[in-house]
């Protein structure tokens, strides 16, 4: 059994993963940097310290001399990237300039999902005023100041669950009451009808690829977890070659392109609680150009439902059920829901969180590449359900 | 089964030492030593547990000659003769068990990855062939195993509490009894 050395890859197998594996030019340029830096060395911590001079560098590239940094404190939440808030004071002559309160987004060595930090910023820019996101400042795309690629945008208020509630890793099982499900249900609903019908072609989103009308955004889409898998993964599994081989034969042909999430779930979005407002929407770093089926699958996920008081209605995202989320995505949307697209996507959601949880997590915490190790290797463990899961939608769907 | 001992180890020592020492009440010296000890003794556990099976064994086997050389003689007291029987027979049952016990743990663990390999590598090859009727039988296969093994994995990490119904994902105790695979009915 000759198997690649993954920890140490050769520049050959490198290439040959990108030529088998034909995806977005982004996708591959920061799958093929994790790979190049694979074999140095793993996370160090990063003192607070050291993040705030590389903010401060990177404030400066971008012309601003004037300033000093001020109240930078960790932000909890997330199993993928190091958050750091702070606090903008300008220098002006005037003193009309208010503090600025931002948020520093970094990767660490490797984490759960490689993406890009550029086209973070540039969706974040795009969508600024379509749908509530933090306003984008600067990028470090290839970590010229600070010690990983790293983004700043301001400081969103709001929470992503209620202050008296509990949940679980990452905002999952979240228990919203009903008075506040009612304000917040119609804003995820039209929030995402305003995502899936906004006209990205008139943005300047140079990351972003835009694929073929018909199938060719779901295969960059199943290449992109394929390849993810064959970097990532340390046991081969019958059920993950048998799943990637039916979303090929299966794969829906888009009627119309969007713009998709990739993350849309109660846990992303930070809400005010003293009007019930969702202020901003987060965790754009899965975001593609393709089917938005993807995300009506996503969002109704079972892995991210409860139940409501009475225990007889499953809540998608914990706001309404299923045919209630449908119904007014459609009215809101003007865009048609295909059950069928939704079942694929189902199985195609399940799939990558089936490469996140048992390929990446397991490789990134065991060369120790990140600062959420032990939460890597925790969620290792809830892979075995997902792909319980996906082997039942694909046995429902034959 | 990806999340082992070895991984679970290795992050909760990477844990304790690069993030709950260090944030530690520097006078509270109790909660300093204990956090101390939990990362001694998660390190000693890393250490021994790779071997603990081949300690077990070297130990039986020992055991096994030294009961070997134990021969009673005839000038001892006759009340030791059932003593003698009750090892005889203990040392008959450590003798099959160490027939039944050669296979290191690393090479079982080897064996299933290489097995797991040439498994995934057939499914590959069949599905990217033209052969409908192929397709379906290693299709039908791969369906069933997986549906057993993964209820396996799911008992098995039972207690993160990842499950929706629990009370449908029989214990992992009762599962690996079954020394026959077998469709169990797990929702």
């Amino acid at each position: 059994m000759t198997q690649p050395d993954k920890d140490s890859p050769s520049p050959e197998w490198i290439s040959s993963l990108r030529a088998r594996f034909v995806t977005e030019r982004e996708v591959d340029n920061a799958l093929t940097r994790k790979l190049e830096n694979r074999s140095g060395p793993g996370y160090q911590p990063v003192p607070l310290d050291e993040l705030v001079d590389g903010v401060s560098a990177l404030i400066r590239s971008n012309g601003d001399s004037s300033f000093e940094i001020a109240d930078a404190y960790w932000l909890p939440g997330g199993a993928s990237k190091l958050q750091m808030a702070f606090t903008v004071r300008w220098n002006q002559s005037d003193a009309t300039s208010e503090p600025s309160r931002m948020v520093l987004r970094t990767e660490t060595a490797e984490s759960l999902h490689t993406t890009s930090r550029r086209r973070e910023f540039e969706l974040l820019s795009a969508l600024n005023g379509v749908i509530p996101v933090p306003t984008a400042y600067w990028v470090d795309h290839d970590a010229t100041h600070l010690p990983y690629p790293g983004l700043v945008t301001e400081f969103a208020d709001g929470v992503s669950k209620p202050t008296d509630t509990q949940s679980g890793v990452s905002g999952l099982g979240t228990r919203l009451p009903p008075a506040l499900r009612e304000k917040l249900a119609p804003q995820f609903v039209e929030r995402l009808a305003r995502l899936h019908t906004f006209d990205f072609r008139a943005e300047n989103l140079r990351t972003f690829d835009i694929p073929d009308a018909g199938r060719q955004n779901a295969i960059w889409a199943i290449n992109w977890w394929d390849r993810v898998w064959e970097e990532d993964a340390d046991e081969d599994v019958p059920l993950v070659a048998l799943a990637s081989a039916w979303l090929r034969k299966n794969a829906p042909a888009v009627d119309q392109l969007s713009v998709v999430h990739g993350d849309y779930r109660t846990g992303n979005y930070l809400f005010t609680e003293h009007d019930s407002r969702i202020n901003a929407w987060l965790d754009w770093e899965l975001a593609r150009i393709g089917d938005r089926h993807q995300d009506l699958a996503w969002s109704t996920s079972n892995a991210f439902a409860t139940y409501d008081e009475n225990g007889r209605n499953l809540l998608v995202s914990g706001l309404l059920t299923e045919e209630e989320f449908f119904e007014a995505y459609e009215r809101a949307s003007g865009l048609s829901v295909d059950q069928k697209s939704v079942h694929y996507y189902k199985v195609f959601n399940a799939y990558a969180m089936v490469v996140m949880t048992l390929a990446t997590s397991y490789r990134v915490a065991r060369n120790g590449k990140s600062h959420q190790d032990v939460l890597l290797s925790w969620l290792l463990g809830v892979g075995y359900m997902l792909m319980d899961d996906m082997r039942r939608l694909i046995e429902n769907g034959s | 089964m990806q999340l082992r001992s070895e991984i679970q180890i290795q992050t909760a020592i990477k844990a304790m030492t690069e993030v709950v020492l260090p944030a530690l009440d520097p006078h509270d010296k109790i909660a300093a030593e204990q956090g101390q000890l939990v990362v001694g003794m998660l390190a000693l556990l890393g250490q021994q547990l790779p071997l603990q099976y081949r300690f077990d064994r070297d130990e039986l086997t020992r055991l096994h000659a030294f009961a070997a050389a134990l021969h009673p003689r005839a000038s001892w007291p006759a009340s030791a003769r059932e003593a003698f029987a009750e090892m005889d027979s203990a040392a008959a049952g450590a003798e099959d068990v160490l027939d039944r016990a050669r296979a290191e743990p690393h090479e079982l663990e080897e064996s299933i990855k290489r097995l797991r390999h040439a498994m995934t590598s057939v499914v590959r090859t069949v599905f990217s062939a033209d052969d409908a009727d192929a397709r379906s039988a290693v299709r039908d296969s791969v369906m069933a195993m997986s549906e057993q093994q993964l209820l396996r994995d799911r008992s098995w990490l039972l207690m993160q509490n990842w499950e929706p119904n629990p009370q449908a994902v029989p214990p992992i105790e009762e599962l690996l009894s079954v020394s026959e695979p077998r469709g169990e009915g797990a929702t």
